[in-house]
């Protein structure tokens, strides 16, 4: 579904964060990309969505090559985006925060209100605070109306960027329990999380990129194996 | 007659919230506005449709607004996520310039004296100037528009999140950049508005537009750089203060009372009434 041919990408001309990457998520699979801090996979993700083009390489997607669009040009042809910082309007009320979500689509009322009903049955926390404004939300349900945000317009691609972070155990839990649903309804996922052993659990196929180039990549059944030494050097690392 | 500069703090408060740019040339846009009102009316409309020529001449503010950011100002940010406030805001700086030369240059450094929109008139037993009831319905009226648009379309709600949240815009499919263009047009309009409500008040000429920009940068400190509520607030305080203090002190100083409102309100919130600290980026 999605393929990344040797981009090389950063943030100035000159200065490359990512080195001849090449990675491929496959079709209604959850794909799991780990590697330490400051390794690139913000990056690589941002590069994805077109935050950042990637100065050299090729990004397939449904086999158009999408290095040059535009974010909203992503989003228009199926690719979500959750980002690692927050990613909703702190002012704002849930509701409309959900309703931005469905931006591509405003002009038809009935399936926004249809996407809005089908989001608040996914997340009935959600539905109970409609009315209040993102800023009085705590972490969990923050996080949660992230995700809502982003499947408003239903992705066939949900690229997620450190969904665990900041969160307790048991909410973190939660949170993934929600994106295994998300995979389910028929979305393919490439996620990205410091929690290893959360991307273990949920991931299909796995990626370990280090200093902005792919270290390990294959099924995750080969990760299984050296999957401790893998945390414990990017404990070091820290 | 806070309230009649209100448009102008909007204006430069709307395109704050959204680029983070201060426009320095909002009074040379007030100064066009004016203008242009003045040569509707006396040339095509006649001063019984000056309503029109208001419209039109927000218009025309919106259009070389928006213009002007996609020349000038949008070179400035580069790519989606970083950006150039800085060499933007000298931008402006240097456009006001601009235009107050064109301003001479074209229409010589006359000053020009518009019909009246309306005679004198009388609130109570107080005489008062038909303009200047003019000019404060037509700001109530623009500004209620405005706060329609802002909170109840869609378009509205997006320009409150692109002021809240850059990246979460984006991710929402939303074209910012696009977004960037218009909000400097809206924000040009309001002034452009407010020149042409104001032109038989202030009178048209090439530096017409500094008293506004002077006032309307009061009413922003006072309330609150980047806050839309601030704008109503001050804007109403400063009124009130002015002719408080010409009532009971001494009506020649009016425009003391104001910067003593100003000074009074930093004292105790040095990020006016509504104001933030900056964010960090
Ligand atoms: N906005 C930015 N501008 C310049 N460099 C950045 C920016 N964001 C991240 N970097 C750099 O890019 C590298 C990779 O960062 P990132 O992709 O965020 O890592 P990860 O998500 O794997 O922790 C780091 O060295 C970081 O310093
Ligand atoms: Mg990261």
């Amino acid at each position: 579904m999605l393929t990344i041919e040797k981009i090389t990408s950063g943030y100035v001309e000159g200065i490359d964060i990512l080195w001849d990457i090449s990675l491929d998520v496959k079709n209604s699979l959850i794909t799991g990309i780990i590697g330490p801090n400051g390794a690139g996979k913000s990056t690589l993700l941002k590069t994805i969505f077109g935050f950042l083009h990637p100065h050299r390489g090729k990004i397939k997607f449904e086999d158009k090559e999408i290095q040059d669009y535009h974010p909203y040009h992503l989003k228009q042809m199926g690719i979500s985006y959750m980002l690692q910082e927050f990613s909703t309007f702190p002012q704002m009320t849930v509701r409309d925060n959900l309703s931005l979500g469905a931006w591509v689509f405003r002009s038809d009322r009935n399936l926004v209100k249809k996407r809005l009903e089908e989001v608040y049955e996914f997340f009935p926390l959600l539905w109970e605070r409609q009315t209040e404004k993102a800023t009085y939300l705590s972490g969990g349900i923050l996080r949660m109306l992230s995700l809502g945000k982003e499947i408003m317009s239903k992705p066939k691609l949900f690229l997620v960027d450190e969904p665990s972070s900041g969160l307790a155990p048991m909410i973190v839990k939660e949170i993934y329990g929600f994106l295994k649903k998300i995979a389910e309804q028929g979305a393919t996922i490439l996620i990205v999380d410091q929690n290893i052993m959360k991307v273990l659990e949920i991931s299909h196929y796995m990626y370990l990129i280090e200093m902005g180039q792919v270290k390990q990549a294959g099924p995750k059944e080969d990760f299984e194996g050296n999957i401790r030494e893998i945390i414990r050097e990017s404990l070091i690392d820290k | 007659m806070g309230v009649l500069y209100c448009l102008m703090s909007l204006g430069v408060n709307f395109i704050y919230g959204i680029m983070k740019v201060i426009n320095w040339a909002i009074g040379e846009f007030f100064m066009i506005g004016a203008y242009v009102q003045y040569l509707l009316i006396v040339f095509f409309l006649g001063v019984r449709y000056w309503y029109i020529g208001v419209l039109i001449a927000a218009l025309c503010t919106f259009l070389l607004g928006a213009l002007v950011q996609k020349i000038l100002i949008k070179p400035m940010f580069v790519g989606i996520i970083e950006e150039k406030m800085e060499y933007a805001t000298i931008v402006t700086i240097a456009m006001a310039i601009l235009f107050r030369n064109l301003a001479i240059f074209i229409g010589g450094p006359f000053i020009y004296t518009p019909p009246d929109y309306a005679p004198p008139t009388r609130i109570g037993p107080l005489p008062v100037s038909g303009n200047n009831v003019i000019a404060f319905i037509g700001t109530i009226i623009i500004l209620a528009f405005f706060f329609y648009f802002l909170k109840r379309t869609w378009i509205g709600k997006a320009f409150q999140a692109v002021s809240q949240n850059r990246p979460g815009v984006l991710t929402a499919g939303i074209d910012v950049l696009k977004f960037d263009m218009i909000a400097f047009g809206i924000g040009t309009a309001l002034a452009g508005a407010g020149g042409a409500l104001l032109a038989p008040v202030l009178l048209v000429y090439p530096l017409c537009g500094v008293i506004p920009t002077v006032r309307g940068f009061e009413i922003i400190v006072i309330g609150g750089l980047g806050s839309i509520p601030g704008v109503f607030v001050a804007g109403l305080s400063l009124g009130i203060a002015e002719s408080l203090g010409a009532a009971f002190i001494n009506p020649s100083f009016v425009d003391i009372y104001g910067f003593g409102l100003l000074m009074l309100i930093l004292l105790i919130k040095p990020y006016g009434l509504f104001g933030k600290p900056e964010r960090s980026v």
